[in-house]
């Protein structure tokens, strides 16, 4: 896998988190909303640690994956149930949303910041300095 | 691709008609003629805003199926108003019997408007929408950090 897909599924994922984060605050005070959030970072590391050198040759689509596979995990909304803040059954803290999206949104601009360094790369690979 | 603003943009909606509604109800806190019920007038009476999480249209869950994004199927929608409803309590009763709607016995119903109520209310509504302005602000500049790519 190349940094820039890895790179992408992580904008993608940070974006899907921005969605949720918005679609919290939205629903801050409907009644019997429960907060949602998105896991991506737990499975991107399992994904990670599960690499191992040995890796299956396929040579067909159906083939099973055996070792390595090269499709890295997307970000999954989960809800977040068992819990209850507000006395209508809602469970959003907006404080928590608030910080939640700063730092969701610092680490966008950080992505963002590493795929353009890794274009500067492969611009200068093609082109050299100049 | 725009849904982080357009599920802002929902609350935004909702929040500004649940203001609209907090100053029709204090406009009409002394409103003594809201509805002409069985030739007698009725007192205003206070209105609610409801919300409820906004589901899927037939059109986007048919276009989901069709396309069988994973993201489509994520109920990601905002926010929507059910309806306004009316409170029920029962209507405040004062003593004056010069007022042309005046009983009987000398007593006008008033409507069921709480000021402070209502003030608390908009104070929330107003929270509510700066919030939303903010997570608005927020999905927009990341939109345009992504533009930079490749600069």
């Amino acid at each position: 896998m190349s940094n820039i897909s890895l790179l992408q599924k992580a904008m993608d994922a940070s974006s899907l988190r921005q969605q949720v984060i918005s679609n919290n605050i939205a629903n801050a005070e409907t009644p019997g909303y429960k907060t949602k959030q998105v896991v991506f970072e737990d499975i991107l590391k399992k994904h990670l640690t599960n690499q191992t050198n040995f890796a299956g040759n396929r040579t067909d689509a159906r083939h099973l994956v055996i070792g390595n596979s090269n499709n890295i995990p997307t970000g999954t909304v989960v809800d977040n149930t068992n819990s209850v803040i507000q006395n209508n059954g809602n469970n959003v803290d907006i404080d928590e949303e608030m910080t939640r999206m700063g730092k969701n949104s610092i680490w966008y601009y950080t992505l963002t910041e590493q795929m353009n360094s890794e274009f500067q790369q492969l611009s200068i690979a093609i082109k050299g300095r100049s | 691709m725009f849904d982080s603003l357009n599920i802002s943009a929902s609350a935004l909606t909702a929040q500004r008609l649940r203001m609209d509604v907090v100053s029709s109800n204090i406009a009409n806190a002394e409103s003594t003629r809201g509805k002409f019920v069985n030739g007698k007038w009725e007192p205003y009476r206070r209105k609610m805003v409801m919300m409820e999480p906004r589901e899927k249209n037939f059109n986007q869950i048919l276009q989901g199926e069709i396309q069988k994004q994973s993201e489509s199927k994520s109920q990601l929608q905002g926010v929507r108003v059910s309806g306004i409803v009316s409170d029920k309590t029962p209507f405040k009763t004062i003593y004056d019997p010069t007022n042309p709607d005046a009983n009987a016995d000398g007593y006008v119903m008033m409507p069921n408007v709480d000021i402070s109520k209502e003030m608390i209310d908009l104070l929330a509504a107003s929270r509510a929408y700066e919030a939303n302005v903010t997570a608005f602000n927020t999905g927009k500049s990341m939109m345009l950090k992504a533009l930079e790519v490749g600069r």
